[in-house]
């Protein structure tokens, strides 16, 4: 990339990003916000956490990296179907597809807002699992956590393009974007260990993103190191970069279709 | 005196209008579904769980309360979005009698959860639904839809000038879940928690439909559903009288 | 007799704020001051353009709003402090898409309502006949309402409005967005409630409407009544002059400024009609202003010239523009 090619990128990818973002949430208080990113999260992990006790099952520290991990990818999936929706439903999604603009750069410059909303929706989960239930990291382990956190955000942003680009052409992104979040609480690992899933299930998770994140993260939590597990952690960033592939290629096969058909901005 | 009639036809118009609704339906017995299952995978997964009988019913009524959480909050919201809030306040009836109506049908909309919930246990976990009193089974359902129905009231009644009511509203899914021992008993909670479910309805008709289809003292529970649902219903008196005092005089009943 | 409706100086202040991160209160003042009696019988109108005040005033009359200065008497019963009496005996319907079950059937929406405004039991099946017989749905009442067109809701509108058969009708905006054939039948049914013995408030911005249905018309602009009367009063109104209309092509704020200025010119609209703007002049007094007029606009394409006589139309636009 030429060096003008790079200013132009980082412009959209922050500019962009950051007008988009606005105009997303510009009808969001914080007493949306907080609730929705925040609040519900902590509760979720609590119900598990108590569901485990009566359940008599694993430990609370199981618990809380399985719903934070969970917790913060599902806003990054929502974040990545809303960006796509969102545009649309602003009527704005042709006149971005059509700009010169790079727009990897674009829907990148959305996927970072999105990524520290992640990071904070963890870091809350974390906080809420340290104070109110059994989870005691060392210190040391907060960093490594922070890490799978981000790689399996990463992964989850993949899959949120395929959704997103699905949601387009069912023409409703919210009902799959919460089917998906539904898939991938049940198969992943999150609230049920693996080895107690029906083999079917386990062997579908294996393919889905967040499940090797999340076994990382609780290895790490338990005192492995990073290099024990970096084979997971690149499992999912594969498996991120393959629905993102996907999602793009369907994105862009939509909206050549949408062209064709005129369906691009119909609500 | 034609208040019961009033509240009576109101429940049948707004639960046909919700039902008219495939998508309403759908969500309402499918996102139960998902918890049913994870609830079911734990329990069999874990080494000292309650029966799976005792799960699938938790499941159901997390369903009425879903439901409820979901919608309620933001009945008037979308009441308001239909054009019709200003015709049902300009209306001689009491409000509360108009308003109860609505809530109360949404959490009836949850009664499809329950027999999907059921439905789903029996066919893919094989849980075969016994019920020991069906007599006190058929009067606890209906006891504890009222009952969520009118705390949904007391939802929409306290958030009826905000525009933030909706979200607010469904964040209350999880707290209420966790706290009315649907899935997780009360002994298992601190014990601070145990008064504030007390408190609330989904409490009182889990335990009325659980003792019915299990076995225990189901009367008291129902007894509790009748007395929150009084409650309730002043409440909601009061703090409706409040807001729409506030709400003429902000001029918020046609926001969209 | 007193009055059907009173009004004493009604004011609304709306309090809004503006930006997103630091909100800033604002005040706006949407009616200022607003006083007119409608008598028994009698096919009010309230005209103005958007923004003015109609909608604002009405929903004070009908209790939805509390004013925040002065009174209004509906049926002698106060707006503020009776509402409950207000409201059991008026009719409100409003214009636009809303406001009905779309999901339900006319004839569900109507048994609804007719319950919620005390309308039960025997009397309701007969009642519901009759009023969809007056709006001339009979025969439709049991599709659903989501396949009506707009014409047939603001017939629906209306026949819930007077299932409980209100003394006084308060109409929004009943023609919005309706065919000119729908509007039509709309107004006859307008028109039919009055003969009933009803009184019917109106808001509208289309003269037309408000020409041939009203008794009497207040003309509201920018939340103040700026003139009342029978159509014919207003129109008379109008001082005892002409309007001339003159095609321009291209003419400037300065050359308007210059003709409004002219001795004689009471008023003066700039109708912008694609490729051309019609200069509307509307003169008092006998003189002939023709010349001076067409002298003043030298320099800008003049196409047609013409002269009529004033219709309400211009008396609106004279009223309302008067202070700008």
């Amino acid at each position: 990339m030429t060096r003008a090619g790079v200013t132009t990128f980082s412009r959209i990818f922050f500019i962009g990003g950051a007008i988009s973002f606005r105009a997303l949430f510009s009808w969001i208080t914080p007493w949306v916000y907080i609730p929705t990113l925040l609040i519900t999260p902590m509760f979720q992990l609590l119900f598990f956490a108590y569901l485990g006790r009566t359940a008599h099952l694993r430990s609370d520290s199981w618990f809380v990296i399985g719903n934070a991990v969970q917790s913060a990818s599902m806003a990054s999936l929502f974040g990545m179907g809303f960006a796509i929706d969102g545009e649309r439903w602003s009527q704005t999604l042709s006149s971005v597809l059509a700009t010169p603009a790079n727009r990897a750069a674009l829907f990148l410059g959305r996927a970072l807002p999105v990524l520290l909303n992640s990071m904070v929706t963890s870091l809350f989960v974390f906080v809420a699992g340290r104070l109110l239930l059994d989870f005691h990291p060392p210190l040391a382990v907060v960093p490594k956590l922070a890490l799978v956190v981000v790689v399996a955000c990463f992964s989850v942003t993949g899959l949120g393009m395929t959704t997103g680009a699905v949601g387009l052409r069912l023409r409703d992104v919210p009902i799959i974007a919460n089917l998906v979040m539904a898939i991938l609480l049940v198969f992943c690992g999150v609230n049920v260990p693996l080895d107690d899933l029906p083999r079917w299930m386990s062997a579908v998770a294996q393919v889905l993103p967040m499940t090797h994140s999340i076994g990382a993260a609780r290895r790490l939590a338990d005192g492995a190191s990073i290099g024990s597990v970096d084979h997971l952690l690149l499992t999912d960033v594969a498996i991120g970069i393959a629905f993102g592939i996907v999602g793009f290629a369907l994105l862009r096969w939509f909206e050549h279709e949408g062209r064709r058909l005129a369906t691009l901005d119909r609500a | 005196m034609r208040y019961p009639k009033l509240f009576w036809h109101g429940f049948v118009v707004h639960f046909k209008e919700l039902s008219a609704s495939p998508f309403q339906i759908m969500t309402a017995a499918i996102w139960p579904l998902v918890f049913a299952t994870l609830a079911y995978l734990m329990f069999r997964a874990g080494s000292g769980a309650p029966s799976l009988l005792y799960a699938s019913l938790g499941a159901a009524v997390m369903g009425i309360w879903s439901t409820t959480a979901t919608s309620a909050g933001g009945a008037i919201q979308r009441q308001r979005w239909l054009g019709l809030l200003e015709l049902l306040v300009v209306a001689p009836a009491p409000f509360v009698f108009v308003l109860a109506p609505i809530t109360v049908a949404i959490a009836g909309i949850g009664v499809y959860s329950i027999a999907s919930t059921l439905l789903w246990g029996r066919l893919l976990f094989g849980i075969d639904v016994h019920i020991a009193s069906p007599g006190l089974f058929a009067l606890a359902v209906p006891a504890t839809v009222l009952a969520v129905g009118m705390l949904g009231l007391v939802l929409a009644s306290a958030l009826i000038l905000y525009r933030a009511a909706s979200a607010f509203s469904q964040g209350l899914e999880f707290p209420v879940w966790l706290i009315t021992g649907l899935l997780v008993p009360l002994s298992v909670l601190p014990g601070w928690v145990t008064p504030i479910a007390w408190a609330l309805a989904p409490t009182w008709g889990m335990r009325a439909m659980r003792h019915a289809a299990l076995g225990g003292s189901v009367l008291p529970a129902l007894a509790m559903c009748a007395v929150l649902t009084v409650a309730y219903g002043l409440a909601a008196v009061l703090l409706l009288r409040y807001f729409e005092q506030a709400a003429r005089r902000r001029a918020t009943l046609s926001l969209t | 007799m007193a009055a059907v409706i009173e009004a004493h100086d009604l004011r609304r202040t709306y309090k809004t704020t503006t930006g997103v991160i630091r909100r800033k209160p604002l005040s706006v003042e949407a009616v200022r001051g607003i006083s007119f009696a409608v008598e028994q019988g009698e096919l009010f109108g309230l005209l103005g353009p958007n923004g003015a005040g109609k909608t604002t005033t009405i929903k004070m009359l009908i209790t939805l709003l509390l004013p925040t200065g002065g009174t209004a008497r509906v049926l002698g019963h106060d707006v503020e402090r009776e509402p409950r009496e207000v409201r059991k005996r008026i009719g409100y319907v409003f214009g636009g898409d809303r406001g009905l079950y779309e999901r339900l059937s006319a004839l569900d929406n109507l048994r609804y309502f007719a319950e919620l405004y005390g309308v039960s039991g025997r009397a309701q099946k007969a009642r519901i006949a009759e009023v969809l017989e007056l709006v001339g749905l009979t025969g439709r009442e049991k599709e659903r309402v989501e396949g009506y067109s707009r014409g047939m809701r603001q017939r629906l509108h209306i026949a819930r409005g007077i299932l409980h058969d209100p003394e006084v009708v308060f109409l929004d905006e009943p023609t919005l967005g309706v065919d000119p054939v729908g509007a039509r039948e709309l107004r006859a049914t307008i028109s039919e409630l009055v003969r009933g013995g009803k009184t019917v408030l109106l808001t509208t911005h289309y003269m037309f409407e408000a020409d041939t249905l009203c008794d009497r018309i207040a003309v509201i602009a920018k939340g103040l009544i700026v003139g009342e009367g029978t159509p014919a009063q207003l129109k008379r109104g109008v001082a005892d002059g002409r309007v001339t209309e003159v095609e321009v092509f291209g003419i400037d704020e300065q050359a308007v400024d210059r003709v409004r200025a002219l001795e004689g010119v009471t008023a003066v609209a700039v109708e912008e009609q694609d490729q051309k703007q019609l200069l509307v002049v509307q003169t008092s007094g006998e003189r002939e202003l023709t010349q001076v007029l067409l002298a003043e606009l030298e320099g800008a394409s003049v196409g047609r010239v013409s002269s009529r006589e004033p219709t309400l139309e211009d008396a609106y636009v004279a009223l309302v523009t008067r202070d700008e």
